[in-house]
């Protein structure tokens, strides 16, 4: 008779006691995206908890169960949603990371999975696309590509990627330090990210901007790497510890009071550190207390209060929530606060706002088609709220959601928050904002 | 022919019948009048053992539903089993004995300020004979008709079994809903013996507001306003004494507390004087309209009618049945909930060709009435008329169960046989 | 038919992707809310369609396998617990609202459609439907109708049975029926009634006509702190005294806000022994009129401190604190056992008196949470099932206070149902012969015992049978069901 293999090891296996606060209420069910996209138990936090935990009593790991905990996004919708207060934040995190190590994938799987991480954290790899990337989009080989429906026939983890493309514009660098503007209240590090600067500079730069105007000193370290978000919530747990330890020692070196994030994702993945870290007595201690200092953008100039002044912006907007911000991080009042402060912005909740557009990482491309359907229901909901413009704080979402406007035949022009707050502190056209792809 | 059934005295429990004790026109046997459960249990395992076909009679005022029975050997009358049993007024719940009459049940529970929700026109009806109807009134729009009230039953089956189901208390899902499926039985699944109803605090003021309709489509309008509205209403009644001629009535009832009422009671004049000439009534004018409220159309019919649709589709179906045999009944609806009553004079049950010509008419009524979604019975009709037309119509794609349903409670086929829908 | 041949046939009927047959994504389903129990299905099907799921059930009679119905799986009975063997039928996909009809006030949901969707759905035209189980975020409406699901609102608003007024049924032979529907007073038995609350016993309800009800014009909450629950028992005597019908009427104790302030921070009166939630609704002026009256009464009960939410998000905040005290009870112990009991309302201080005296005989901490309206408790056990002894004890405090609502005359469930839970204590509030004639019903629809079996009654019927010596009935034969 062969010997069942558990599915779990000894290496920080999904924690009993977190599962045992799970008392199968279900409250989970209808905020879990899968769930409203198939109905299915094993496709919930509480059919995964489950799931894990009879692997923990000795099922093995086959195909199926991992199947179920690759299709969750890590939104932590179910966190919010939970009276109980189960941590899956940390549990699927296990999981991952168990899977990662002590399941075998296939081997396109563990192809595709490769080239992304070996391109997507890495700036550099991802800069030198960016040439032939802007030349496919200005030669539009894209567009003809589709019209010929040969765009059609990519194996659609590729054709995903291909639809997610945002518009290259010219490169920006950022500054390595970005003084002040008047009196300097803080000296607050930023995270550049890797897909926010290569693709997105403009969004590091209003950033930085923002920033200074309400007196903060901007060190933008320019040897900082990728904070590992990716890796983190994929279960790569070293690849993660690595990244983690090079962004601490990173923001140590800068000597700044906090370090501010506008992607989501990287901030509650630098949020995590400590969690990360626990288990290495040398950095244990500096990975909390740094996490500690980490801030969205919205919180910290929260806890400011605004010094320069909001110009006027009449445009009605969609504000999305980012799971990794709303979820994973708590913070929602922040970024309405500071949308609200604003003279003549109005800002439209988008119904089903708790539900995550898909983007969730590298899901968008690991899980296409759930990612679509996802994509497609989130486009409809921020188109019926009848705005002008879609905000949001995190690169991924703002890549889906657009890219699901688009495959509706829809335009919707979209924008980062810092954008939008740097658009009124600078008193510009909101047409800056608006004549946007 | 017998004087009693094997095994029990013949005296006041069991006795010969008389020339009252008829059901449709068909004489009884013999007569049983049992004072407590135990006896009823006693005459039904002896009339099932005899082979007796028994009818349950409480006041008499529900006999001409249904089509009439096959056989009536014996009727048991509820008369003695009238009292009303316990009520707990901190519980507003009260338990009372299936010949209590209703009138009785309110008059006990009146003292603590309370009553039971129903309001049905028959007087001198009892409990038993409401629940076994499922008898309503006006004020069924706010709360709901027998089945929303009752919380608990004793039943006798037709070989004498005794069970009870619910309870004494409102909140209670243990077991089947057997309550509810005693509503509106017509005494063929058993003999309702007891029933606890859940009560309400009586309203301390009311208001009646209403409406002059000269055509179904204002009328359409009128409830839909009002039904769309905040108001709560007990009622809305629509009464048309000339048939299809100039006007109706449209009688809306707001009751509750003083200020409440008041403020209601302007709105819903506001409100539907949008539609027609609507006004508040006066002390006295609401006083008559509230005594008046609910009585069937009218006292004189010998064909009662009963249509129930969906209430918006009660206009249309006013339409559809007003062609020229129904141009010689009066009118009364529950406009708020779509059922519909009409008491006709004709036809002349000696009359064959009047009667096929009654039929064809109803055939026609139902068919329309069923694009509507919605049904026709007979409520009364001499028995050459219910010989002639089916008192329920036809019945749904359920019927096949209800059957199956019948067979598991009366296999024999003891009580009631043949008034019911489709042919139980 | 084997198995094998069964699933061949569910896969022919909704396709690969409505059926389960894999060991760890069945044992997903192997419990509902209640998760004492479990039982691992030998097939979980999701039927899409009133058509997949009569097909279902035909191929489930033809093969003689028992099934059972689940919706969103959070009943607290177990009344979705599956039948080892047997086929669990899952309704979660059948989530569709099919039609909403303001001017009738009725809309037609498939049976998947969560309770608070449907509120959702007709909320910007002013409507909603009344029953608000705790769980209405995620309970499913062909949940409710099985269980006659009540909520917070029922005192005023009633259950799901008075807010249902058509079904279409698949019965356990495969048949399709329809029961009652739009129009009032269908000819006939209210086999709508016998059906609502039969805990999916009968048959599965594919298509659900239900009634909506006008949102009311205001809507006044206050939240009463008091000394104990005495006081606040008195409060709610008073207040039905007066011949208010407020719409709700909770009530908390110490302990149960304790557990719900760690979750949501209501931020209830420190001290307090006992909270009370009021709520009234209506036409604006008699509420202002009660409310006043409402406040009066509390004060003159010994409440310590009203509050009286200024707006819907006060409002809100009161109600998600007393919704999530079950789960947040798992904050402050590992585990708890939801108990679900009924007794006249003016026992109630003699009740939880009593509960308290059980309670500490036993070494356990009971919080309680119920409706202090109608009197349905649910007292939560709450002990560690790692100390030896301590589940045992739970579960004997648990039933003990059933047992001592029934004393007082009262039932041993209000609104979880019976399900596999409680089919025990069925012949302790009902004679034998009141629990065989139920089952006739349960003959007339479902003479093979197939449907839902093991639930609600102790002791199944052979259908058919004429009084005489009992014969064993085969589900009692195959360990589904005990003699108690």
């Amino acid at each position: 008779m062969t010997e069942r293999v558990p599915a779990f090891d000894l290496h920080h296996p999904p924690d009993q006691a977190l599962i045992d606060d799970c008392v199968h209420c279900g409250f989970c069910l209808p905020t879990c995206p899968t769930y409203l996209l198939w109905g299915e138990e094993m496709d919930s936090p509480r059919g995964r908890i489950y799931l894990m935990e009879i692997g923990l009593q000795g099922e093995t790991m086959n195909d199926q169960m991992v199947s179920h905990f690759d299709r969750c996004l890590g939104c932590m919708a179910c966190v919010t949603s939970c009276p109980s207060g189960v941590q899956y934040d940390k549990l699927i995190e296990a999981t991952r990371q168990q899977v990662e190590r002590r399941h075998p994938r296939s081997r396109r799987d563990r192809a595709f999975r490769a080239l992304i991480f070996r391109l997507f954290p890495y700036p550099r790899r991802l800069r030198l696309l960016r040439g032939p990337l802007r030349l496919y989009q200005r030669t539009r080989v894209g567009t003809l590509l589709r019209r010929v429906g040969l765009l059609g026939r990519l194996p659609a983890r590729v054709g995903a990627m291909e639809r997610l493309l945002p518009a290259i514009g010219p490169a920006q660098r950022l500054p390595e330090v970005t003084p002040a503007a008047g009196e300097r209240r803080r000296r607050v590090g930023m995270l550049s990210g890797c897909v926010q600067r290569v693709f997105f500079p403009e969004v590091n730069a209003a950033t930085a901007r923002v920033l200074a105007a309400d007196g903060c000193e901007v060190v933008a370290p320019a040897a900082q790497r990728c904070c590992g978000a990716l890796s983190l919530h994929a279960g790569r747990e070293a690849e993660a510890q690595a990244f983690a330890r090079d962004a601490i020692a990173t923001f140590e070196a800068a000597g700044v009071d906090e370090v501010v994030v506008n992607a989501a994702g990287c901030g509650s993945a630098m949020k995590e550190y400590g969690h990360l870290l626990r288990d290495d007595p040398a950095w244990a201690e500096r990975a909390a207390a740094f996490s500690a200092r980490v801030r969205d953008l919205s919180e910290l100039l929260a806890e400011l209060g605004p010094t320069a002044e909001r110009r006027p912006l009449p445009v009605k907007v969609a504000w999305h929530d980012a799971c990794h911000l709303a979820h994973a991080q708590g913070v929602r009042a922040q970024p309405r606060q500071a949308l609200a402060a604003i003279p003549g912005l109005e800002v439209r909740e988008v119904a089903e706002g708790e539900i995550c557009c898909g983007s969730a990482g590298i899901y968008n491309l690991t899980e296409p088609r759930p990612a679509g359907e996802l994509g497609d229901r989130k486009a409809a909901n921020v188109l019926a709220t009848g705005a002008e413009l879609l905000v949001t704080s995190n690169p991924g979402c703002l890549m889906q959601i657009r890219a699901a406007i688009e495959r509706r035949g829809e335009r919707l022009p979209v924008a980062h928050v810092a954008e939008v707050l740097d658009a009124s502190i600078r008193g510009a056209d909101p047409g800056s904002l608006l004549d946007r792809g | 022919m017998a004087a009693t059934l094997e095994g029990l005295e013949r005296g006041d429990l069991v006795r010969p019948a008389t020339g009252a004790d008829t059901v449709d026109g068909i004489p009884a046997e013999l007569v049983a009048e049992p004072a407590s459960v135990e006896e009823a249990s006693r005459v039904l395992a002896a009339a099932s053992r005899a082979g007796k076909k028994v009818v349950v009679v409480g006041n008499g005022s529900k006999l001409g539903l249904g089509n009439p029975p096959e056989r009536v050997d014996l009727i048991l009358r509820t008369r003695r089993l009238d009292r009303v049993l316990e009520h707990a007024a901190g519980d507003l719940v009260v338990k009372v004995e299936a010949g209590a009459r209703l009138a009785d049940l309110q008059a006990a529970v009146a003292p603590a300020g309370q009553w039971l929700a129903l309001d049905p026109p028959e007087p001198g009806a009892t409990v038993g004979g409401v629940v076994a109807a499922n008898a309503s009134g006006p004020r069924r729009l706010r709360y709901g008709t027998v089945r929303d009230l009752i919380i608990g039953i004793t039943v006798v089956l037709a070989d004498g079994t005794v069970a009870r189901a619910g309870g004494k208390v409102v909140k209670n899902v243990a077991g089947y809903d057997l309550s509810k499926l005693f509503c509106g039985s017509l005494g063929t699944l058993g003999l309702i013996a007891e029933a606890t109803f859940r009560l309400h605090p009586r309203p301390a003021a009311a208001a009646v507001v209403t409406l002059q309709v000269k055509r179904p489509e204002q009328l359409g309008e009128a409830v839909r306003q009002v039904l769309r509205s905040t108001l709560v209403p007990s009622a809305i009644e629509l009464t048309w004494h000339d048939p299809f001629g100039p006007s109706g009535v449209l009688t809306v009832v707001i009751e509750g507390i003083r200020p409440g009422v008041e403020a209601q009671a302007a709105a819903a004049a506001e409100l539907l004087g949008e539609v027609g000439e609507a006004e508040v009534l006066g002390p006295g004018g609401t006083e008559a309209a509230l005594s008046q409220l609910g009585a069937l159309p009218s006292e004189k019919a010998e064909v009662g009618i009963k249509v129930a649709v969906p209430p918006a589709e009660l206009p249309g179906a006013l339409t559809d049945l007003a062609t020229g045999w129904l141009g010689h009944g009066r009118l009364a609806a529950h406009a708020g909930t779509g059922v519909l009553r009409v008491g006709l004079s004709g036809p002349n049950p000696g009359d064959p060709e009047q009667v096929e010509a009654f039929a064809g008419v109803v055939a026609k009524a139902r068919a329309a009435l069923a694009a509507r979604q919605g049904t026709l019975v007979l409520t009364e009709a001499p028995p050459a008329v219910k010989r002639a037309v089916d008192a329920w119509g036809p019945p749904g794609d359920a019927v096949e169960l209800m059957r199956r349903v019948k067979r598991q409670f009366d296999p024999d086929r003891q009580m009631s046989p043949g008034r019911f829908v489709g042919g139980i | 038919m084997d198995r094998d041949a069964l699933i061949q046939r569910f896969t022919d009927v909704v396709g690969a992707h409505g059926v389960i047959s894999e060991r760890n994504q069945l044992r997903t389903y192997e419990c509902d809310g209640l998760a004492n129990f479990r039982v691992v299905p030998s097939v979980v099907v999701l039927p899409e369609t009133s058509e997949q799921v009569r097909s279902v059930v035909a191929a489930c009679h033809q093969a003689g396998v028992p099934f059972v119905a689940r919706g969103s799986g959070t009943g607290l009975s177990g009344g979705a617990l599956p039948v080892s063997d047997g086929v669990l039928v899952v309704l979660s996909r059948m989530r569709a609202i099919v039609e909403v009809d303001l001017d009738n006030q009725r809309a037609v949901v498939e049976p998947g459609v969560l309770n608070l969707q449907v509120s959702k759905a007709v909320a910007a035209d002013g409507f909603y439907y009344a029953p608000d189980p705790s769980s209405q975020q995620v309970c499913s409406i062909g949940g409710n109708v099985a269980e006659n699901s009540g909520g917070a609102h029922c005192l005023k608003y009633g259950f799901t049975t008075n807010h249902v007024s058509g079904l279409e049924v698949v019965l356990p032979d495969g048949e399709l029926v329809h029961l009652g529907g739009k129009a009032p007073d269908p000819p006939g038995y209210d086999l709508v009634g016998a059906f609502v609350g039969s805990e999916g016993t009968l048959g599965i309800a594919t298509r659900i006509t239900l009634r909506l009800l006008r949102k009311p014009e205001a809507v006044r909450t206050l939240m009463a702190a008091f000394e104990g629950t005495d006081h606040a028992g008195d409060a709610v005597s008073r207040i039905i005294a007066a011949g208010i019908v407020p719409a709700a009427i909770e009530m908390m104790d110490a302990l149960a806000m304790e557990a719900a302030e760690a979750a949501v921070h209501v931020h209830y009166p420190e001290g307090a022994g006992a909270v009370l939630i009021v709520e009234l609704d209506g036409p604006a002026a008699e509420v202002e009129h009660q409310f006043a009256e409402v406040e009066r009464l509390c004060q003159e009960a010994g409440s310590t401190t009203i509050q009286i939410a200024a707006d819907d998000e006060q409002r809100a905040l009161f109600w998600k604190g007393r919704k999530s005290a079950f789960a947040a009870v798992g904050r402050i112990s590992p585990d708890y056992y939801v108990q679900d009991g009924v007794i006249p309302r003016t026992a109630l201080p003699e009740v939880l008196r009593r509960i308290a005296e059980l309670a500490g005989e036993r070494g356990l901490r009971v919080a309680n949470v119920f409706h202090a309206g109608d009197g349905n408790l649910h007292p939560l056990v709450l002990y560690d099932g790692d100390v030896e002894g301590q589940e045992e004890r739970a579960e004997e405090l648990a039933a003990e206070i059933l047992y001592a609502c029934l004393e007082h005359g009262g039932s041993i469930t209000g609104e979880h149902g019976v399900g596999f839970d409680k089919k025990q204590y069925m012949p302790k509030q009902f004679g034998a012969d009141d629990l065989q004639v139920m089952q006739l019903l349960r003959c007339a629809f479902d003479p093979e015992g197939r449907c839902n079996p093991g639930k609600v009654f102790p002791t199944p019927r052979l259908c058919g049978e004429v009084p005489g010596p009992r014969r064993v009935h085969p589900v009692e034969a195959a360990g589904l069901a005990e003699v108690f």
